[in-house]
């Protein structure tokens, strides 16, 4: 069964096609990655899926709804979450904080019993805490709870981004180069953190990566794009030994 | 050095951390509750003004502190709350009515205003927010029929049931009403909305994607922002008793910006700081005027230098404001032989997504 479909999509900003005509299907309880080049339009795919861009043709259908048309705060409440490249955190926020921002989407309060702070409000706040524990519980924050991001280093933050993307309790989860600024151990640990999410959570998982070791350790398929197209899609070893993707790689 | 002990999560939830506070916050209600007793009516008269200052800026530092939105038009929601609630007063409002719908009308300003405010941000959203004040000060002066014009408007007295107008009478009226606003602030800033307001000024990329409507969360800030602004308008229409346009000049606008600048960015004690600043400066700008020259106390615009000399200064040197002066002093005398010059060094920040606008 698939959970997100894209046909044939493309973007170009001025004279740069940043991505021409890509198709993939991202199926329930997957691992997706894609992987390319620098300027293979991964990223751009991502900000697609989430809404930052406008497609120019094409369609994106997510859960049986065509998102090319709903608003970008809208995504997250269908269950869309993501990562960013270069972490986007709240960042003189507390951990704990940027994670309970990242509940947002499940509050039922509004701003009449939040002024008042009735017990309504306040058995939401504790709920939310709670969720908001199981996700630092999974991913091992716990001793950097109350840490405020800006004094945190960029191994951790990327952490609790993905933990912040959690607490949204996606459907889908994108992560934008994860292990992008991660030593080999914290990788590595990322790529247990990864089968727990898609395993135990049962969440949809799309990767953009650099890594390869991880990529092909952690995912069942693979889109390989260079310069806005799709060269090839398909399980791990097929994709690495793909001639194309070796010369996008590698060149002639 | 305090750790605190958490067994529930309700100690994160709570308006206090732990009995110490409950302890200070509950002495210092003890002394501003006892203060009319022991003060004369000169000095409750300037406290009560410290706390109407403060109650706007509670509205100025949600909206500059907490949503990074920035305002010089603040001196207009203040003068649409003061002139609302002595027109309606004139026309025999009870005055607690007139304080809500002054409030209520501000708020709705603040909502219009937003509007193509949304568009903007940084310098030329205090452009706009500027202009914004500079239309409110026109029509004070040509919307004659209501506002009097330059003529201005006489404030009524101040009552309810029973005479507000005593100094003490108005010192405790304008401290329940700092007190509702600053638990109602203290409320939303804990509740999801309120923390949507954070999320927006520190990524709008990343608040996006968490679910947040920018221009809904944006439009709220300034409606509430301009709703506490509105309601210290309406107390500062007694305390002044007479309503003229040139009482909410540009001036105004820099000094409100000034009190949350120097109090403190991004924190309710900022505002109380900010507040007292203010309140006693004036008072410190007469002691120095009898202490220099006349050749140089008579300079055309003293004031306003001094504001913007004060306001340059704290941003070079402590832009932080009062309140992260008082959080490093604390800081110094907790860890007191082992305090770390560092601490507060500026850390290098990591690269950042480019912005996708």
């Amino acid at each position: 069964m698939s959970l997100l479909v894209a046909d044939n999509i493309a973007v170009s900003f001025g004279g740069v096609k940043a991505v021409q005509d890509v198709s993939f299907t991202v199926n329930v309880g997957e691992v997706f990655s894609i992987v390319g080049p620098n300027g293979a339009g991964k990223t751009t795919i991502f900000n697609l899926i989430s809404r930052i861009y406008d497609v120019d043709h094409g369609s994106i259908v997510f859960d049986g709804i065509d998102i090319t048309k709903v608003p970008t705060h809208a995504i997250a409440e269908l269950g869309i979450a993501r990562t960013f490249q270069n972490t986007e955190l709240f960042e003189q926020e507390t951990v704990l904080k940027n994670m309970l921002i990242g509940c947002h989407i499940h509050r039922t309060s509004h701003l009449i019993s939040e002024l008042f702070f009735l017990p309504s409000v306040k058995r939401q706040e504790l709920e939310m805490r709670r969720a908001v524990e199981e996700v630092i519980d999974l991913l091992d924050l716990q001793s950097y709870r109350d840490n405020v991001i800006g004094e945190l280093p960029y191994g951790v933050r990327k952490m609790v981004e993905v933990a912040r993307a959690l607490c949204l309790r996606p459907k889908l989860l994108l992560l934008d180069e994860p292990s992008s600024g991660l030593n080999p151990e914290e990788t590595e640990d990322l790529s247990f953190w990864l089968e727990d999410i898609n395993e135990e959570l049962g969440i949809t998982v799309i990767m953009v990566e650099h890594d390869m070791n991880l990529v092909t350790q952690a995912s069942d398929r693979i889109l390989a794009m260079a310069d806005g197209r799709t060269i090839t899609i398909g399980e791990p070893e097929a994709v690495q030994n793909h001639p194309e993707v070796l010369r996008a790689y590698l060149g002639d | 050095m305090r750790f605190v002990r958490k067994t529930d999560y309700a100690q994160d939830v709570d308006l206090f951390q732990h009995n110490g506070q409950r302890f200070w916050y509950g002495l210092l209600a003890l002394v501003v509750l006892l203060a009319p007793l022991a003060l004369d009516r000169f000095y409750l008269g300037e406290l009560a003004l410290v706390y109407i200052y403060a109650i706007a800026g509670i509205g100025l530092m949600l909206l500059v502190g907490y949503t990074g939105q920035v305002s010089l038009g603040h001196a207009a929601f203040l003068a649409i709350g003061a002139y609302t609630h002595a027109y309606l007063l004139n026309h025999g409002w009870p005055l607690p009515l007139a304080l809500v719908a002054a409030t209520g009308l501000t708020a709705v300003v603040g909502g219009i205003v937003a509007i193509p405010a949304l568009r903007m941000t940084g310098i030329y959203l205090a452009v706009a927010t500027l202009a914004f004040a500079v239309i409110v000060e026109q029509v004070l002066t040509h919307w004659v029929s209501v506002t009097g014009g330059f003529r201005g408007m006489a404030v009524p007295k101040a009552e309810f049931l029973v005479d507000l107008s005593g100094a003490g009478a108005f010192y405790y009226l304008c401290l329940g009403s700092l007190v509702v606003s600053l638990l109602a602030a203290l409320n939303w800033l804990r509740s999801p909305t309120g923390r949507a307001l954070v999320a927006v000024r520190d990524s709008e990329t990343s608040a996006q994607s968490m679910g947040i409507h920018l221009a809904y969360t944006k439009g709220l800030a300034f409606a509430i922002s301009a709703a506490f602004t509105g309601l210290a308008g309406g107390l500062f229409a007694h305390k002044i008793t007479y309503l003229a346009p040139d009482g909410f000049t540009l001036i105004m606008s820099i000094q409100l910006l000034l009190m949350v600048v120097v109090g403190g960015l991004g924190s309710m004690h900022g505002v109380i700081f900010g507040a007292i600043f203010i309140g006693l400066l004036p008072q410190g700008i007469a002691i120095f005027r009898d202490s220099v020259p006349p050749t140089i106390a008579q300079i055309p615009g003293l004031e306003p230098g001094i504001f913007g000399l004060i306001l340059v200064l704290f941003l070079i040197y402590e832009p932080l404001g009062i309140y992260g002066r008082w959080c490093k002093i604390r800081l110094f005398f907790e860890e007191f032989p082992l305090y770390r010059k560092a601490t507060y060094k500026k850390q290098k920040s990591y690269l950042r997504t480019e912005r996708l606008r």
